[in-house]
């Protein structure tokens, strides 16, 4: 009986452990298979374009072209991922996941700075060059290997510091000075931080906008039942309407407007400019906002309302003290996903005559000049990740302590 | 002697709410159909009935949670019926069925929520918490900051309970609130409940599932089926003579036995004891006698029983708490200690455990028969 016991318990567990670990093991070589399957293709494509000037055709640059050096640094992350993947023991080997990934997204920048300037200098005062689809494919599998690390360590940030610092310092000794994004950031000198400061306030106006109408809004339509059959019916065809098309839309009667009261001219609202882009934007935002707060709101457990109740709340007391602090998580969820889908939209306030990002996409795309457009692109991005982040931290502190829970 | 009930009798006390003719429809559904009940002020009224009989909604048309569609309800008191309907459910501490504790609050926030609404002073709200949970069986120092996921059913259950005590309010409506906790708690703190209900006499509003617990602490029993009342007394009377075989079936095969539980040990029925330190003699259990005999050690604690069963005397070793009552338990613990002892009557200890009386096996037949 005790005997018993004791094998049991010995055994049972470890034939799970033993289940568990081959099962990670075969998950993580599958990872890795396919890591050095994209990298492999990204070998074959074009690493880097040179132009002669900004709009002249592209004259691809392949890996298989470059020199000894070079080539050995791009082929060292793959060659530790392979040696990875024939580890038996993913959980000790994962140092060189660490390793693959600072080293990954250095080698290729490193590479860049060093091949580019020299390409360039053959092709005159104009020449100018930028990463091609190899360099993409490059870096997305070394994302990849982060993604394959069951936590980002220390370390990590460490390598990465390392990898950023070096590129920094390249970039100061000039390496970098003919790379296409950095020519174009730099033509556009003082505009480019005008065109960012607007992006985010025209951003800023149509979520502050939203937020002030759509949450009393999706207050009321919690309480009133004839205000939701009117309200999301409503909302769900303002959804439908395309984005341009309801830009479009909003320049007739804002023109007639601004001409029969010339007042409103002033405070510049006309037909075309930021005012109908922002009224747009916020018409767009306010869908899940509205959503996402009903949501939050209605799914509040009905007996923790009925016991406010029960013990004599106010109605004022009831959403002060109960409903919205339970609400404000889901209500914040709606404001980010509103937030990171404002932004992206923005760049459409060119298209009516306003201003921000959009500005460099769509004149780049006027001007047929891809790097411009990257340059916009890669703005728009770095601005939509980090106001994800921040409110990403805004709802964990603004989440009650009792209600944040991992993984939700 | 008196065998009489020892409650009180509800024709002299007044009513604390009149309910008329009330209906509650939640649309298709009728919830209640056509009640009429009087809650008597400064007593335990319990509901009683099968799931889904409008318990739960007579509580909310007490407080006015729930909108009745025709008859109206006068409360006794003409400053209660000329509240706003937020002042009323702050005189009213409401326990509901499924506890709805504030997800966001500790222990101690939930339990402080209607002092705080009430602009109770601070200090006096910290010191309160603490007593409330200590009656509700939860130590303070271990549940005041825990979060309600953190706790138990029945712990939840608890706080709840101690949520609706904490302003003290004079009414207390309380929707199954030991529904969750086990047996042996939930007999503690029925103890507790009655204990305190004999200080402060509260007009209570209980509803529960369980019989006994019902029997156990109503002055007023209603008894419930379909959005109806179908019979409304006093357990004493319902026990004795249900109105029908709804009600008969509903209070089980053993009703005799539990209208015992409701007459206790010392009002009716302590009886002189024979009792000595060493074995009976002759005269203290003459021979044929149908009387006991109960050997105490040098504490006056009984140790033995001695009888006469056919033409012989038996002993009985009392080794348990079972084989013995004490002066204010119940008159069915007495037969069951009768019972498990094997003798014609149980020895009564005081809290010592020191002898005190004995009930008779006799005395209890009469009583259930009268
Ligand atoms: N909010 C509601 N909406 C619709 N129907 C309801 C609502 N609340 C209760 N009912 C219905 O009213 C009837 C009485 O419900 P009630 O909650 O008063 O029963 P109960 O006696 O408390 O039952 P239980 O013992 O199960 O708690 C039931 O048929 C129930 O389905
Ligand atoms: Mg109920």
């Amino acid at each position: 009986m005790e005997t018993e016991r004791t094998v049991q318990e010995l055994v049972l567990p470890m034939g799970a452990n033993v289940g568990q670990f081959e099962s990670r093991l075969n998950f993580h070589r599958k990872l890795a298979a396919i890591v050095l399957l994209v990298f492999a293709v990204s070998f074959f494509l074009p690493f880097f374009f040179a132009r002669e000037n900004r709009i002249s055709a592209e004259i691809p640059g392949r890996i298989s072209a470059l020199a000894l050096l070079p080539t050995l640094l791009l082929l060292l992350p793959p060659t530790m991922i392979l040696l990875y993947a024939l580890m038996r023991n993913s959980r000790r080997s994962e140092w060189l996941l660490s390793f693959a990934g600072a080293l990954g997204l250095l080698a290729p920048l490193a590479v860049l700075a060093y091949v580019g300037p020299q390409v360039v200098s053959t092709l005159g005062p104009f020449a100018r060059y930028s990463p091609g689809s190899g360099m993409y494919l490059y870096v997305t599998a070394v994302a990849i290997v982060y993604l394959m690390k069951a936590r980002i360590r220390i370390g990590d940030y460490i390598g990465l510091a390392v990898a950023l610092a070096v590129v920094l310092a390249l970039g100061y000794q000039g390496s970098f000075d003919r790379l296409g994004i950095l020519l174009e950031a730099r033509n556009f000198g003082t505009r480019l931080s005008r065109e960012i400061t607007a992006h985010i306030r025209i951003t800023g106006i149509s979520i502050g906008i939203s937020v002030l109408v759509g949450i009393p809004l999706a207050l009321v339509t919690f309480q009133s039942r004839r205000m939701r059959k009117l309200v999301f019916p409503l909302l769900n065809v303002l959804q439908t309407i395309p984005g341009i098309a309801l830009f479009g839309l909003l320049i007739a009667p804002l023109a007639a407007l601004s001409q029969a009261f010339p007042q409103l001219r002033e405070w510049g609202i006309k037909g075309i400019g930021n005012t109908p882009a922002i009224i747009a934007l916020s018409m767009y935002a306010i869908y899940p906002i509205i959503r996402y707060s009903f949501t939050a709101i209605s799914s509040i457990d009905a007996s923790v309302v009925l016991a406010a109740q029960g013990m004599g709340m106010s109605s004022g007391q009831v959403w002060r003290i109960v409903r919205l602090p339970l609400a404000t998580p889901g209500i914040l969820h709606g404001v980010r996903v509103a937030l990171v889908q404002t932004i992206g939209n923005a760049t459409l306030a060119k298209l009516i005559g306003g201003d921000g990002l959009g500005v460099l996409v769509f004149e780049g795309l006027g001007q047929a000049s891809v790097d411009m457009v990257l340059l916009g692109m890669l703005l728009i991005i770095a601005l939509t990740v980090a106001a994800d982040r921040i409110f990403q931290i805004l709802i964990t502190v603004l989440t009650p302590v009792s209600l944040r829970r991992e993984g939700v | 002697m008196t065998t009489g009930p020892v409650r009180p009798t509800l024709e002299e006390t007044p009513s604390f709410l009149k309910a008329e003719h009330i209906s509650v429809r939640y649309g298709e559904t009728v919830a209640l159909n056509d009640v009429t009940l009087h809650i008597p002020t400064n007593r335990v009224t319990v509901l009683i009935g099968p799931s889904g009989c409008g318990k739960s909604t007579t509580l909310r048309c007490i407080n006015a949670l729930v909108k009745t569609s025709s008859g109206h309800i006068d409360y006794g008191d003409a400053s209660i019926q000329a509240m706003s309907e937020t002042d009323l459910r702050r005189n009213m501490g409401y326990a509901i069925q499924s506890v709805g504790l504030m997800p966001h609050m500790t222990v101690e926030e939930n339990v402080d929520l209607v002092p705080r609404l009430l602009g109770w002073k601070r200090a006096e709200r910290a010191e309160r918490v603490s007593r409330l949970l200590k009656l509700v069986r939860l130590d303070p120092q271990v549940y005041r900051n825990k979060y309600p996921h953190e706790l138990s059913g029945g712990e939840a259950q608890r706080v709840g309970v101690a949520r609706a005590l904490g302003a003290d309010p004079p009414v207390l409506l309380m929707d199954e609130p030991f529904g969750a906790v086990d047996p042996l708690t939930r007999e503690q703190l029925q103890d507790e409940f009655i204990r305190i209900q004999r200080q402060l006499k509260k007009t209570v509003v209980f509803v529960t599932h369980d019989i006994d617990e019902a029997v156990r602490l109503a002055d007023y029993l209603i008894i419930m089926k379909d959005g109806m009342i179908v019979q409304a007394d006093t357990p004493e009377q319902i026990l004795a003579a249900p109105a029908n075989e709804f009600v008969e079936r509903f209070l089980g095969p053993d009703r005799s036995l539990k209208r015992l539980s409701l007459f206790t040990a010392d009002h009716c029925c302590l009886e002189r004891v024979v009792s000595g330190t060493g074995k009976p003699s002759e005269t203290q259990l003459p021979k044929g006698s149908n009387r006991c005999y109960w050997q105490v050690d040098a504490d006056g604690k009984p140790i033995m029983g001695y009888t006469w069963i056919h033409n012989r005397i038996i002993e009985r070793p009392i080794t348990s708490s079972t084989h013995t009552v004490q002066p204010y338990s119940s008159m069915k613990e007495c037969m069951s200690a009768i019972l498990g002892l094997g003798m014609p009557a149980t020895a009564v200890v005081d809290d010592d455990g020191r002898l005190y009386g004995e009930v008779r096996f006799e005395t209890i037949q009469t009583i259930s028969l009268s």
